[in-house]
């Protein structure tokens, strides 16, 4: 998968807990979840298990630690796909 | 220093589906999901450890500046009524609200009583909620201190950590706001 697919993916699990519209459509690597997107940290949760099931992965609890951007998503998704 | 946190419970049960597979495990410790499994309404059990685990962190990230998400490692300890929140060395005490329609915590380093100041919103606006809550500290400082509310600067370090500026001192303090309502302490 190249970054690209993979931002696509994360930005389709992202979209329903997202509170900033116009920072989601400028998302990129840097794009904070609850900075720029607002989205409340109860929701992270729901993001970090819509992302296990989308992957077919388990993220453990010093994975979910660093779970705040989207840079930090995409690493934990690529360390696990190529585990 | 203190750290507080407020659930809009009607909002919570709108954005959050906490029996989804797995939800509970990814958040709660073992001994808080047998808590909330023995408790009488779970759904606001489920709530308030999550706000006492928030408001903990808020307090926490005071003491250490620093940004994460572990919710699950901030762990509830009721100790004969009195509500505490561990990570790791530090602890700190919780005091708790709840009425039917909001919960809210605050987490300070000794016992204490809640003096989180409920703000209710008219608008749904988040900008504007915002604002509202940061007027309404003004001024609440501006009278306690006997100050102008022109005078007090709202400040946010890189991890987001939130403080007052005024007559050159800076105060530490804590803001949350969910769904129509809003909550501060300092």
């Amino acid at each position: 998968m190249t970054n690209n697919e993979l931002i696509e993916k994360l930005k389709g699990i992202i979209a329903p807990y997202i509170q900033d519209e116009a920072a989601f459509e400028n998302l990129n690597e840097d794009t904070d979840f609850v900075k720029d997107l607002k989205i409340n940290s109860a929701n992270l949760v729901d993001i970090i298990l819509d992302i296990e099931d989308e992957f077919d992965i388990r993220l453990e609890n010093e994975d979910m630690e660093k779970m705040l951007d989207v840079k930090s998503a995409m690493a934990i998704v690529n360390a696990k796909l190529d585990a | 220093m203190v750290g507080n946190d407020i659930v809009d419970i009607a909002q919570a049960q709108k954005d959050s589906n906490w029996q989804r597979p797995r939800f509970l495990d990814k958040l709660f410790t073992e001994k808080e999901q047998e808590f909330i499994k023995n408790s009488g309404d779970k759904t606001i059990t489920v709530w308030q450890l999550w706000s006492m685990k928030e408001a903990a962190y808020k307090l926490y990230v005071q003491k250490h500046p620093s940004r994460f998400y572990a919710p699950k490692q901030f762990e509830c300890v009721a100790h004969a009524s009195i509500w505490k929140v561990n990570y790791k060395e530090f602890s700190c005490y919780l005091s708790i609200k709840k009425t039917t329609d909001y919960i809210v915590s605050e987490a300070r380093l000794i016992p204490h009583k809640m003096t989180s100041e409920l703000v209710v919103f008219k608008d749904e606006n988040l900008k504007s909620q915002r604002q509202v809550l940061r007027d309404k500290l003004s001024e609440r400082i501006s009278k306690s201190d006997n100050i102008w509310t022109n005078t007090i600067e709202f400040q946010k370090s890189e991890f987001g950590i939130p403080t007052v500026k005024f007559d050159s001192k800076i105060m530490n303090l804590s803001l949350t706001h969910h769904g129509r309502f809003g909550a501060f302490a300092f």
